[in-house]
C-alpha cells in the first residue's frame, strides 16, 4: 500500500499515452473514489460520462484543445447546474459545482496513480460543444475533463514553495 | 488516385483544433496561445508527412517543438528560451535556402 503524501507527490500531469485500453472495471473504480469526494452542502450534483470509443474520443478531441497525448479513455465531470441552483442557491451554482468537480478529478487522479495510470485534468475545452456531443441537455455543464491511460512519458516535477507561502497564525508577507 | 478521406478528416481536425483554441483563448492564460501555435505547427508537419510530404528541416522542426512544447507548463523563462531556440533553428533553415 502507497502512502497518501507519496500518491500526492508522484502523481505528475501526462500529456502522453500509450494506447493500450484501460479496463472498464478500473474506470468504474475510478469513478467510485470520484464520488467519495467532499460535495459543498452535500449537494453531489456532479454527472460523469467515461469516454473510451475512439469515434467519440475523435470528437470530444475536436473540440477539447488541451486534451493532448491519445489517452485511450476521459472521464468528463460535469454539473446539473439546475439542481446546483436548487441545492445550493447562488453559492452552490457558482461556486460550490467547481469545487466539487475539482475535488472529484483528484480523487480520480490520486486512485489512477496508485493504480499505475497517469492522468491529466483538462479545462481547455470548449464546453458547450463537448455538451452538446455527449448529448448533455442545457443543464448539465461540463466543467473538467480527465485523460486517463498508461503513462508513455514520465515528466518530472515542477518545484513547489514551501516556507514563501506559508505563516502560522496570521499572514505576514 | 490518391484517397485523399483520410487527409480530409486530419485537416479536419486541425481546423477544428485552431477554431476551439481560437475561441478559448479569449480567456485562457496568455501563454496558452504561443502554445497552441506551436502545437498547430507541429500538427500540420504530421500531418503532411503521413501525406508522404517529409522533409529533413520540417522533422527536424516537429521534433524540437514535441521535445519542447510543454515548458509552457514550466517557467515563463524556460517557454521563451525555448520559443527563442524554435526561432533560431528556422532561421538557421532559412539561410540555408539561400546559400
Amino acid at each position: 500500500l502507497i502512502d497518501i503524501l507519496t500518491v500526492i507527490k508522484g502523481r505528475r500531469s501526462v500529456r502522453k499515452f500509450k494506447p493500450e485500453p484501460v479496463d472498464r472495471d478500473i474506470l468504474m473504480k475510478l469513478l467510485e473514489a470520484a464520488v467519495w469526494a467532499p460535495s459543498g452542502g452535500n449537494a453531489q450534483t456532479w454527472r460523469f460520462v467515461i469516454v473510451t470509443d475512439k469515434k467519440v474520443m475523435r470528437k470530444i478531441r475536436m473540440v477539447s484543445p488541451g486534451l493532448l497525448g491519445d489517452p485511450p479513455a476521459v472521464i468528463v465531470i460535469a454539473q446539473d447546474l439546475d439542481q446546483a441552483k436548487r441545492k445550493g442557491g447562488k453559492m452552490g451554482y457558482e461556486a460550490l459545482t467547481k469545487m466539487d468537480s475539482a475535488m472529484a478529478a483528484q480523487n480520480i487522479m490520486l486512485t489512477a496513480y496508485s493504480l499505475n495510470l497517469g492522468t491529466c485534468v483538462i479545462a481547455s475545452f470548449h464546453a458547450a460543444s463537448v455538451g452538446r456531443l455527449l448529448g448533455f441537455p442545457d443543464s448539465i455543464q461540463p466543467q473538467l475533463i480527465v485523460s486517463v491511460g498508461r503513462p508513455a512519458v514520465d515528466p518530472s516535477a515542477p518545484p513547489r514553495q514551501f516556507e514563501e507561502i506559508i505563516w502560522w497564525e496570521s499572514y505576514d508577507g | 488516385m490518391m484517397d485523399r478521406t483520410g487527409l480530409e478528416e486530419r485537416i479536419f481536425e486541425l481546423v477544428s483544433y485552431i477554431a476551439v483554441s481560437a475561441r478559448n483563448l479569449l480567456e485562457e492564460p496568455a501563454r496558452y496561445g504561443p502554445l497552441r501555435l506551436v502545437d498547430t505547427a507541429s500538427r500540420l508537419i504530421d500531418i503532411i508527412e503521413k501525406e508522404g510530404v517529409a522533409s529533413k528541416r520540417l522533422t527536424m522542426i516537429r521534433q524540437k517543438i514535441e521535445e519542447g512544447k510543454y515548458t509552457a507548463m514550466g517557467t515563463e523563462e524556460e517557454f521563451q528560451a525555448f520559443l527563442e531556440s524554435l526561432v533560431l533553428l528556422l532561421v538557421e533553415q532559412i539561410e540555408r535556402e539561400s546559400e
